[in-house]
């Protein structure tokens, strides 16, 4: 047996084992199963429909067709490019089984190669997942028969190994160059250039162009511009030509830009596996240095005590001890670039969106507009907090007997999780419904109602993440990441989701009044505290209780697991 | 069997490990102790390639454990302190990995895996996941690991941390069994009575430096010939030196 295929057996046997006879009871995978279904679905069905009315568009349907699949395969690519990086850092330099790997008389390239492989498995089988019913949606849409599949077949697996061997080789020339100790900092370099990479391929797509026609000089030149890739030299372009080529019958040299693809995923993967093997080891040794004991920061106790200083000295030890917890671990805080590349590409959707070329008023519009706003903004919140409020008692890890066995209730450990996670979450909350209503232009009663109901939202939502995270709770997490993923996430997700629509459903009609009461000519859209007001009562009554109950469910499992 | 020339490892400006020269001959059992913190595991992962030395140099049975790296490490067994398992895989998966890493196959493999289980009393829970294991029982295990290819250097780092007397004893009794029979086994610890229970010779590492070695008896009179036991001939030896607590090796 080849030392690579070797090295992977504990990777697919793991698979196995827990496929087999490990993780959980079958109603649960086939919670999950369908919950995969579902996306896949959904995927398939909204990438359809779209196409379908792209089609309807006369000359134009297959250049729009084209230019979105061009950004989605450049978002993939990003994606890719991050999730890589991240992921190799695990898999080359903090992963537990690299010890017993490094003692063991082993080929650095069969080590290598391997290595390589499982990194592209774990960063690619979700993009993996959602590309499949994207080009199934395509190849339904604008046919292409069994060549369309067999060269996504082709292109596919070349696809996903570029980026893993860039991301590879960038992690390696991080932790050989950045000096020891730096782990934290190498992380932080890795979250501001995936932010740098995401922010420029999406600015290099430019999709606001294909809502602005006007933009180009004649339709001739918005018909070229339409069929043209952005940015030819990424493998994404390389790809949307091959594939371009079968859906829309374009004469285009699919040999060529498969033998280009083809070229350099052979090409960078040799190439990285030298690189690294000349500095590999060096920076191993160097990353197993940042075990050594940190300074203390003697401003950050100073702050953390002003800011606590109201809360029992249980509730704020605990507190305090979650902050500087999160602020080390890197796990954590890095996914913070993440957040912060959402929240940008957010707000300049609002700022491109083409509301002027509406036929319906702008003040409707806007009011419309910015209370869909409130369900995706929720929908962001919940994607958070299942980041961050759903592994706020697991992370307590091997280390809750402490807590367990100290004089604190339970009850206190849970409301202070869920004090701390809250706070941000508004933060959040009302910084995306603000800025982005103030791009909306929405009536200051627009603004309000949106602020209050989001951050009446977020509350409900950090409870359920902690209290769902209390239900669910995995002490015996190998890496962190690995908390949200679970089915008790997948669980906090949709009741998140299910509340959030609930609160939109309650407030849909007076909003719905409202929108059409402005449709009239000469009508005053202000409006009355009795329209709103039972709504708003529902609203608070509803994010009570759920509050309440997710806590109390958390706080009875935690109270059990002393049984 | 085994030579350290000259080992040096540092951690930033921090020494761990400060020219350590050592020779461990065939057959022996050579004792590592010294405080926490002293530079017994960053000595011990350099021996095994884990880590890089800053200078100086490893061989085992001759072979460089940086430029020869495969050949030195193919005759090697490790048992490291904090041992690593793969949870999701069975007790004897995880030995047919090991073996086959160390390129033992076939029946030959399957032999000495049933043998070994049964000698760690392991053999019943063979075929559960790791993560159903108690700790003792994954130590067990990872000493498996550590002979599964039958190493003629057996590098062990605090071997008894979480066992229950019996399996404490069956560890003593293997590594006495194996030094009987040719293997050269370099042990570290900070249990005293462990390394005068079953070590020919002993080193003691203070602040990354080898500040005595010998047998028992030239320790004592080392240490002046007054002391009864290997215990206060340890604390007498490293007392001269304490100057508070050393920062290397705090991981280990």
């Amino acid at each position: 047996m080849s030392s690579v295929a070797l090295l992977l057996t504990p990777l697919w046997l793991s698979w196995k084992n827990d496929f087999v006879r490990g993780g959980g009871s079958w109603s649960r995978r086939l919670v999950l199963i369908a919950l995969a279904v579902g996306f896949w679905l959904g995927t398939y069905l909204v990438i359809r429909r779209v196409l379908r009315y792209f089609e309807t568009v006369y000359d134009l349907g297959p250049g729009l067709a084209y230019q979105l699949l061009l950004i989605i395969l450049l978002t993939f690519l990003a994606m890719l490019l991050f999730s890589n990086l991240v992921a190799s850092l695990s898999t080359f330099f903090l992963a537990r089984d690299l010890e017993l790997l490094h003692a063991a008389p082993l080929s650095p390239d069969g080590f290598f190669y391997a290595r390589l492989i499982t990194t592209t498995i774990n960063s690619s089988w979700m993009v993996l997942f959602f590309s499949l019913p994207i080009f199934a949606a395509y190849g339904t849409v604008f046919g292409g028969g069994f060549a369309l599949y067999l060269w996504i077949a082709l292109i596919l697996p070349l696809f996903l190994v570029i980026p893993a061997a860039v991301s590879i080789l960038l992690t390696h020339l991080l932790v050989y160059c950045l000096p020891a100790k730096r782990i934290r900092d190498i992380l932080f370099f890795i979250g501001l250039f995936a932010f740098i990479v995401m922010y420029f391929l999406f600015r290099m797509s430019q999709p606001e162009r294909l809502v602005q026609p006007e933009s180009f000089g004649n339709f001739m030149q918005f018909l070229r511009a339409m069929e043209t890739p952005s940015s030819p030299f990424l493998p994404s372009s390389w790809s949307a030509e091959i594939l371009a080529g079968t859906l829309f019958d374009r004469d285009t040299e699919q040999g060529f830009f498969f033998a280009l693809l083809a070229s350099y995923a052979l090409f960078l993967p040799l190439a990285t596996s030298w690189a690294c093997g000349a500095v590999y080891f060096d920076g191993w040794s160097k990353a197993q240095e940042s075990r050594q004991g940190r300074r203390k920061l003697l401003w950050l106790d100073r702050v953390l005590g002003r800011i606590t200083w109201f809360f029992p000295a249980p509730t704020r030890a605990i507190i305090v001890k979650d902050i500087k917890t999160f602020l080390r671990d890197t796990t954590q805080w890095s996914q913070l670039f993440l957040l912060l590349a959402l929240i940008v590409v957010y707000l300049y959707n609002f700022k491109v969106l083409p509301l002027d070329r509406s036929p319906m008023p702008a003040g409707t519009i806007r009011t419309v507009v910015s209370f869909a706003n409130l369900a995706l903004a929720g929908f962001v919140l919940s994607a958070v907090a299942v980041r961050f409020a759903f592994p706020a008692i697991s992370l307590e890890g091997k280390a809750f007997w402490i807590l367990q066995s100290s004089p604190v209730s339970l009850r206190a450990l849970l409301w202070s999780k869920f004090g701390l996670i809250s706070a941000p979450l508004l933060a959040l909350g009302a910084l995306l419904v603000f800025l982005s209503n103030l791009m909306l232009q929405v009536p200051p009663w627009m603004m309000a109602l949106s602020l209050i109901t989001v951050c009446l939202m977020t509350f409900g939502i950090a409870a359920i993440g902690v209290g769902f995270g209390a239900l669910y709770p995995n002490f015996n997490f190998d890496n962190a990441a690995e908390i949200p993923t679970s089915f008790g996430g997948a669980v906090s997700m949709i009741v998140s989701i299910v509340f959030i629509a609930v609160v939109v459903m309650v407030e849909a009609w007076p909003i719905y009044q409202l929108a059409i009461a402005s449709l009239r000519p000469g009508r005053v859209i202000a409006p009355t505290l009795w329209l709103i007001a039972p709504s708003m009562a529902i609203v608070v009554a509803l994010t009570a209780a759920v509050v309440a109950l997710s806590l109390r469910a958390g706080l009875r499992r935690l109270e059990q697991l002393r049984d | 069997m085994i030579q350290l020339i000259n080992l040096t490892k540092h951690y930033g400006k921090v020494a761990a490990v400060d020219g350590l020269d050592l020779d461990v001959p065939k057959g022996q059992i050579f004792g590592f102790l010294g405080p926490n913190g002293a530079g017994k595991t960053t000595t011990i992962r350099v021996m095994m390639g884990i880590l890089k030395a800053t200078a100086g140099q490893v061989l085992l049975d001759g072979q460089d454990v940086v430029a020869a790296a495969q050949q030195a490490k193919a005759i090697a067994g490790f048992i490291p302190d904090r041992p690593f398992i793969y949870e999701k895989l069975s007790g004897s998966e995880f030995l047919e990995f090991v073996g086959k890493l160390h390129r033992v196959d076939g029946e030959r493999l399957g032999r000495r895996i049933a043998e070994l289980l049964e000698y760690l009393e392991l053999t019943y829970w063979k075929d559960e996941l790791v993560e159903s294991y108690s700790h003792g029982m994954k130590q067990r295990l990872v000493v498996c690991a550590a002979l599964i290819h039958k190493p003629r250097i057996l590098i062990v780092d605090e071997p008894m941390v979480g066992m229950d007397p019996k399996g404490a004893r069956t560890i003593k009794d293997l590594f006495r069994a194996l030094a009987a029979n040719g293997t050269t086994v370099f042990l570290s610890t900070h249990s005293i009575s462990v390394a005068e229970e079953i070590c020919h010779r002993i080193g003691i590492i203070q602040k990354g430096r080898l500040i005595a070695c010998g047998t028992m008896s030239e320790l004592h009179q080392r240490a002046a010939g007054r002391h009864g036991n290997l215990e206060s001939v340890f604390l007498e030896l490293t007392r001269e030196q304490e100057r508070g607590p050393h920062p290397a090796e705090r991981a280990g």
